[in-house]
């Protein structure tokens, strides 16, 4: 007769509790990092191999570096925690999602810790890069600090280029040098498209990403910096690129019609199925190791000026995480954010690091010496603008995606599109909306 | 005791007939493309370029093959140590699931109770549930008990299953009284009978059930992400998930077929070996 | 012989009998009916004990929960849920969202659950038979069930892949330019479906294979000696005995249809255009995007009553189809 279930649940739980409670000598405020995988598997490696040389360097803090899944996955997680009355001491969460978090009351408010080390708030910001302080401060206090972060950039098949009779050292800066360049390189059997000359990302998240790109390069902004509260579909910076977007399927046919996701764009690069894309400069390390061709990247080409968002993560510290664990949670922060560890993140991952001082280590000169590419990427950072952020920022930019996606796949017009997110838009923002810009007096 | 199978031509010759050789065919070239996804990770896995270059759908595998993709996969996580923790969860919960189902279907196809066919229903509810929606109040209660970040608090929620009751309901239902009756008019007790008639003779289903259990908890995700802390307690698919999670854009096909492969190896090993085996004993032990 | 699909018309041997046995003569008389009721009832609570502590504190409280969370609302943002009555049930029917998600259920309901069925029992009958290649066979429409879905998603993700992928790789070069399998609106669910089929019927077949067993030799021996062609025995006899399968399997296909979408998740998370939305993806959205616990709270318990509904009415239609047996 086998195992009672007396005998061997006993068992397990011995199991569970063994390895749940390891014997420690000295008391040390144990502390737990919730991490999402940014972009390749082997960062989770890096990532745990760092916050253990933390426990090594910081005697009475023991940090575990947890992963937790994808952006999604990871806020689940952290919500469903703090639900449990078990809330991780720090968090990469994805940027744009600080300020929804905030207006749920679900972050603790770093200005104590800063005034704690006699900065101020502006003092401490400053050594961030201006593009990235929007997405970290609101109502003046700071609610997150900038991890890692990145921006769109333009990738070229030099190879192709140089086939099709342009200069691959003159990359294209407008919109017209791109829609030209990109008819040069477009190849067709007959009928058939054997080689786009652009792609662009229109999955979920990466559209509204690269729609605030285009959006901001046509002179628009996608939402208020300032107020959560208020977005800009239905304007013509906003028409003017769909409706270029568009006619690069339609009317050029050198874009594929429907949504392309992320790793489709990036698999027809690299297997010289697209000419040139858009993708994030997170992808320049991935590019770089697998490309079989040279290849050249540049700004996003402008038709107005030259601007883009930013992407990226922030550190943030939950609501609920107090006294000794708090402390030590910002001790993390600092460290991982200071110059020498951001840096290295960043050559590690090809994210930008957002500390400014990173960029004056010898080894980020060395680095950037041998990578140009990447210092493309540093350079439009001079250019780039906030990641937007609003109340229930996920439907809001699904209700602008939906549409979009529609226009792509050939099925609306663009006007009409924009009008219907604008006003699903508008209808998602109204609960905030009546709670703060419409809340006046006498009502 | 049990009555032997009766071996005669015409029944088998009989169920040929319902599906004639044209259909025989049809099920060889659906095996073929059933197939096809797996022979594909099983050559992508060693294939070199693990980006996705032009040849990359390609079946035909390559000239030199690599184990680059196997040694990055292995390496990223600690897959010894996740194959233990994914087995302890599989085996125990089966463990206490054979007992529940087995004591809970009884009750449901066998004994007459005021309010059966309701609680039945009520029962199922838990098949209908989805896990995002658990998650929140399961993971509360799973902290109150006192197992947040550990193996028995993944276990824990899934000791009740609904899906083996409705199986093993099924299965008892199809079972002829007389027998039980003529265990009874030996004197035996509840637990006797279930355990001396009805075990052995619903093994079909226990080993269905078995399958079916173990897999879903070997490639369950979600729930262990939540309830699960600690890197050394991790089951496999969290490691797996730190491969195919690529954020912004990046896929290294060749890393995940191959992380894929090492993840349900054990899987398909102990189905190959033991397919023949559980499938031929619900042949041979159909009495019905 | 007694019909398997009526288990509770037989009266069967209850629990409490020995118990009633054992009691002097001149006892009996009176407490017989109430005593035996309620031995009963509790012979059988005490079997269903362990399951049911399980259930009630992993399902029902979560089940409590969620019915508590559908009539709360928030007034405010970043303010504490309050009372609102039916509140959300009138937003999620509101919702184009939600009912785009409902008829896209519906839809993929009809495109899996019956091909699903109908290759799950074809495998079945054509595999019944256990010989060497027929193992192999069955090993082969099982494997999918193996890969985990994280996986089976990547996978698939890759097979529809436009130009690079499996599917146009082999067969998009006879196409005049391949549909986008994930990214085209009106073609994205119909490929949901197909992961979905591919994942599913070999497990169905396995339930099938076992309930092909229970069928007796003699009852087809019956059949071919009165003459029926193999689709009058399939009819007659293989269906009806396979009837408690069927219902069963038919039971979990259901269920399945409306509670897995973790493909939906990784694949196309109900895009392009919400057009592989499903319902309780809808939920998901809700509860981790809008981060409208109510709403999701409502939209589970909507699923919920249309998933039992359907449920009962299945098998009790099965039950009365197939129930009347020889």
């Amino acid at each position: 007769m086998p195992l009672s279930r007396r005998t061997f649940l006993a068992a397990l739980a011995a199991a569970g509790v063994v390895t749940s409670a390891p014997s420690r000598a000295q008391p040390s405020t144990e502390i737990e990092l919730f991490f999402p995988v940014p972009v390749d598997g082997q960062l989770a490696r890096d990532m745990t191999s760092m916050i253990k040389e933390f426990s090594d360097t910081h005697p009475g803090i023991k940090a575990t570096a947890v992963f937790t899944g994808s952006y999604d996955e990871t806020l689940i997680k952290t919500r469903a925690a703090m639900k449990a009355g078990k809330p991780p001491a720090a968090v990469i969460m994805s940027a744009n999602f600080v300020l929804d978090l905030k207006i749920e009351n679900e972050l603790t408010n770093l200005d104590a810790l800063i005034k704690a080390d006699g900065l101020t708030n502006d003092k401490f910001m400053n050594q961030f890069f201006p593009a990235l302080h929007a997405n970290a401060v609101i109502d003046r206090s700071v609610y997150a600090v900038p991890f890692h972060n990145s921006t769109p950039l333009l990738y070229v098949n030099a190879d192709h280029f140089k086939e099709a009779g342009l200069d691959p050292d003159k990359l294209p800066q407008t919109w017209d040098e791109l829609t030209a360049a990109a008819i040069k390189l477009t190849k067709r059997e007959g009928d058939k498209v054997t080689r786009w000359g652009l792609m662009i990302p229109s999955n979920y998240d990466y559209l509204g990403w690269m729609m605030s790109a285009l959006t901001m390069c046509n002179g628009g902004r996608y939402y208020n910096e300032e107020f959560g509260g208020e977005v800009y579909y239905d304007t013509p910076t906003m028409l003017g690129a769909l409706t270029f977007w568009n006619e690069l399927i339609g009317k050029h046919k050198v874009h594929p019609a429907g949504e392309q996701k992320g790793p489709a764009v990036s698999t027809a690069f690299l297997s010289g199925n697209t000419s040139m894309m858009l993708l994030s400069t997170g992808s320049l390390t991935h590019v770089r190791t697998n490309a079989k061709f040279p290849y050249k990247v540049a700004f996003v080409p402008k038709n107005v000026r030259n601007a883009v968002p930013i992407g990226g993560a922030s550190l943030i510290i939950p609501a609920g995480v107090d006294g000794e664990r708090q402390k030590a949670a910002w001790v993390l922060i600092k460290w991982m954010t200071s110059p020498d560890k951001n840096g290295w993140w960043s050559r590690a991952t090809g994210y930008f690091a957002p500390n400014i001082a990173a960029y004056e280590a010898p080894e980020m000169k060395e680095f950037l010496g041998k990578n140009p590419d990447a210092k493309v990427g540093v350079d439009q950072l001079s250019v780039a603008k906030p990641w937007f952020a609003t109340y229930k920022t996920v439907p809001v930019r699904k209700a602008l995606e939906d549409e979009v996606q529609a226009v792509l796949a050939g099925k609306k017009q663009p006007k009409e599109a924009l009008v219907a997110a604008q006003k699903a838009a508008d209808e998602i923002l109204k609960p905030y909306v009546d709670q703060t810009a419409l809340k006046l007096p006498g009502m | 005791m049990t009555p032997s199978r009766r071996h005669s031509t015409l029944p088998l010759a009989t169920r040929r007939e319902i599906v004639p050789r044209i259909g025989y065919g049809l099920v060889l070239v659906a095996a073929v493309l059933w197939l096809v996804p797996i022979l594909w990770m099983l050559v992508a896995s060693v294939r070199p370029q693990s980006f996705g270059g032009p040849g990359m759908a390609s079946l035909i595998p390559d000239a030199q093959p690599t184990s680059r993709n196997f040694i990055d996969a292995w390496e990223a996580a600690d897959f010894p140590r996740y194959y233990l923790n994914s087995a302890i969860i599989v085996a125990g919960i089966l463990a206490v699931q054979l007992v529940t189902i087995t004591l809970a279907g009884y009750a449901f196809a066998r004994v007459a109770f005021p309010g059966r066919q309701w609680l039945f229903y009520v029962f199922l509810l838990q098949l209908m549930l989805v896990p995002v929606v658990l998650i929140v109040p399961n993971l509360s209660m799973v902290a109150r008990i006192g197992l947040y970040d550990t193996l028995l608090g993944v276990m824990a929620p899934y000791f009740a299953s609904a899906f083996g009751t409705f199986l093993m309901r099924q299965a008892f239902a199809s079972i002829p009284r007389e027998l039980e009756d003529a265990a009874l008019v030996d004197g035996a007790s509840v637990l006797q009978r279930i355990r001396h008639i009805y075990v052995p003779l619903a093994l079909p289903a226990f080993l269905a059930f078995a399958v079916v259990s173990v897999t879903a908890h070997w490639n369950e995700f979600l729930w262990p992400l939540m309830v699960i802390n600690s890197p050394d307690k991790r089951p496999l698919t969290v490691g797996l998930a730190a491969f195919t999670r690529g954020q912004e854009g990046a896929q290294s096909w060749g890393v995940i077929a191959a992380g894929t492969l090492l993840v349900i190896a054990p899987l398909l090993l102990l189905f190959l070996l033991f397919q023949r085996r559980f499938i031929n004993s619900f042949v041979t032990s159909g009495i019905k | 012989m007694p019909s398997p699909a009526h288990p509770q018309t037989s009266p069967g041997v209850e629990v409490a009998d020995i118990t009633v046995n054992s009691l002097p003569a001149r006892d009996v008389k009176a407490p017989r009916r109430i005593g035996r009721r309620a031995s009963l009832a509790i012979g059988a609570y005490g079997l269903l004990l362990p399951s049911l502590v399980g259930l009630a504190l992993f399902t029902y409280a979560p089940v409590a929960q969620v019915v508590w969370d559908s009539v709360h609302a928030r007034r405010a943002p970043g303010t504490a849920p309050s009372f609102a009555g039916l509140a959300n049930y009138h937003a999620i029917l509101a919702d184009a969202a939600f009912r785009k998600a409902a008829i896209n259920n519906l839809y993929y309901a009809l495109g899996t659950i019956i091909p699903s069925l109908v290759i799950a029992l074809g495998l079945a009958l054509a595999l019944a038979r256990s010989d060497r290649i027929n193992n192999l066979l069955r090993a082969a429409f099982f494997m999918p069930v193996l890969v985990p879905l994280v996986a089976a998603a990547s996978l698939f993700l890759f097979i529809f892949l436009p130009n690079v992928g499996l599917i146009d790789f082999y067969i998009g070069r006879f196409l005049a330019q391949p549909p986008n399998w994930l990214g085209d609106p009106d073609v994205a669910l119909y490929s949901i479906m197909v992961l979905t089929v591919w994942k599913n019927a070999g497990y169905y077949m396995l339930f099938f294979l076992a309930g092909l067993q229970a069928v007796p030799d003699e009852a087809y021996e019956v059949a071919y000696l009165e003459g029926a062609t193999s689709w009058q025995r399939l009819w007659h006899v293989t269906l009806p005995y396979l009837q408690p399968t069927t219902g069963f399997v038919t039971v979990i296909a259901l269920i399945n249809v409306v509670t897995q979408v973790d493909h939906v998740f990784v694949l196309t998370k109900g895009g392009p255009s919400d057009s592989t939305n499903l319902l309780l993806f809808y939920v998901y959205q809700q509860a981790v995007e809008s981060y409208d616990i109510g709403k999701a709270a409502a939209g589970t318990l909507v699923s919920l009553a249309v998933l039992v509904g359907v449920t009962a009415v299945s098998l009790g239609t099965l039950e009365r189809a197939f129930g009347g047996r020889p």
